[in-house]
């Protein structure tokens, strides 16, 4: 029982930089994510990764569409760029009649941001850039 | 030459433009609303279409919430893929990482509308509607469709027969169609998009077609019942199946085969591929 539990901490303590290194660098995605929620045009944004997921949206209504847009779109961007030997796949946007979805991941963050028809997102993509 | 050849080569006449101004452009093709090639660059492959529009396929199902698809861009490392939506057209152009992507953007948004608006002008039905109709009184093409999935074949192919076509004095008018003796009991392949079949009791010798492309093969056959139908990969594997019209509404008029898992497995083929089908008559 003593080793048991003697082992788990040991783990623990092992675990913990990493932890906190990827917590770190979610943290600051969101709060980058945040920052660009308050650029003209831009309605919102899904972050996932394979712990968690942050999700604001202007319309919560659309949500769980928006949600696997997004997925599915990542998804045709890493079978497009294998069928043509694109490379890692940097972004893939969707441009809707009403609304275009800008979708990447960094790491192990799936993000997707959704923004009106007209929107720039130059500046999010700049903004994004240091990831 | 009929209004379905003019629209292919015309189209195709677009890609190989817009490769010439920019010639990093590695594929191009079009694909309509059903999932059938309309024109593309003889560089890519039946197979390497099928996928990508499989691929694209998954977002246009889902991008009702944003109002539906215009533009898809997925930028990659080592190059770009672009797809246009013009009224059910979907251009889709592959480039390298050194290619202007604005650029050729700016082109194709100018020229893809002015080409269509034209062809549309010339075209007894909508385009994105051109089915060719059953023509039982001419001798049966290889690869040709009944539902609006042509063949594709290659430009310099059609630019020959449309000079020949040209060349030709205007042709004496023809007797009555309808009066010359019975066609060949022939029907040529159809192209069709492999689709599973999903569900626990499903019966691994029979596939699933298009109610409506049964249904013209009944008038091909008059009116005969179509049981069986062949179907033959792109690799040349060829097997005989039951055959019974689509359950699930969402894949009419969409060009899909839904194919067993077993089956697929006997043909190595998976969902996305092109495969050809044709009616069997004992």
């Amino acid at each position: 029982m003593t080793k048991k539990k003697k082992a788990l901490e040991e783990q623990v303590v092992t675990a913990e930089p990493l932890a906190i290194e990827e917590a770190t660098g979610t943290e600051q995605l969101r709060a980058s994510l945040e920052e660009i929620k308050g650029y003209e045009g831009v309605i919102g944004y899904i972050l996932r990764n394979s712990t968690s997921a942050a999700i604001d949206l202007k319309d919560p209504s659309k949500l769980i569409e928006y949600a696997i847009l997004s997925s599915s779109a990542l998804e045709a961007g890493e079978e497009l760029s294998e069928t043509f030997n694109l490379g890692e796949v940097k972004n893939i946007l969707v441009e809707g009649k009403e609304v275009k979805v800008l979708s990447f991941t960094v790491g192990d963050n799936k993000i997707s941001i959704f923004a009106e028809k007209n929107a720039d997102l130059e500046k999010v993509l700049k903004k994004l850039g240091q990831f | 030459m009929n209004y379905n050849e003019i629209y292919t080569t015309a189209l195709n006449n677009v890609l190989d433009d817009m490769r010439k101004v920019c010639p990093d452009i590695q594929h191009a093709f079009v694909y309509n609303e059903g999932g059938g090639i309309i024109a593309g660059s003889a560089d890519i492959t039946q197979k390497v279409m099928a996928r990508v529009v499989d691929a694209f396929d998954d977002i246009f199902e889902r991008a009702e919430a944003i109002g539906g698809v215009e533009a898809i861009t997925l930028n990659g490392n080592m190059g770009t893929v672009k797809l246009y939506n013009f009224n059910g057209h979907y251009f889709i152009m592959v480039y390298s990482a050194k290619a202007d992507v604005g650029y050729v953007d700016t082109i194709v948004r100018v020229l893809v509308p002015t080409v269509l608006k034209v062809l549309e002008k010339l075209s007894p039905t909508p385009l994105k509607n051109a089915i060719p109709p059953p023509q039982p009184e001419q001798p049966p093409v290889e690869d040709s469709t009944l539902t609006g999935i042509p063949t594709e074949v290659p430009v310099e192919e059609l630019k020959l027969e449309l000079e020949k076509e040209e060349a030709k004095p205007p042709p004496a008018p023809e007797p009555e169609p309808f009066q010359e003796p019975s066609p060949p009991l022939e029907v040529p392949a159809v192209q069709l998009i492999v689709e599973n079949i999903g569900g626990l009791l499903v019966p691994s010798d029979t596939v699933r077609v298009d109610g409506e492309t049964l249904a013209n093969w009944e008038n091909a056959f008059e009116g005969k019942k179509i049981e069986y139908v062949e179907i033959e990969t792109f690799d040349g594997k060829t097997a005989r199946y039951k055959v019974k019209p689509l359950k699930d509404s969402k894949y009419a008029g969409k060009g899909i085969v839904q194919i067993p898992e077993k089956a697929q497995l006997a043909l190595e083929i998976k969902k996305g591929e092109l495969v050809k089908v044709k009616p069997v008559i004992e």
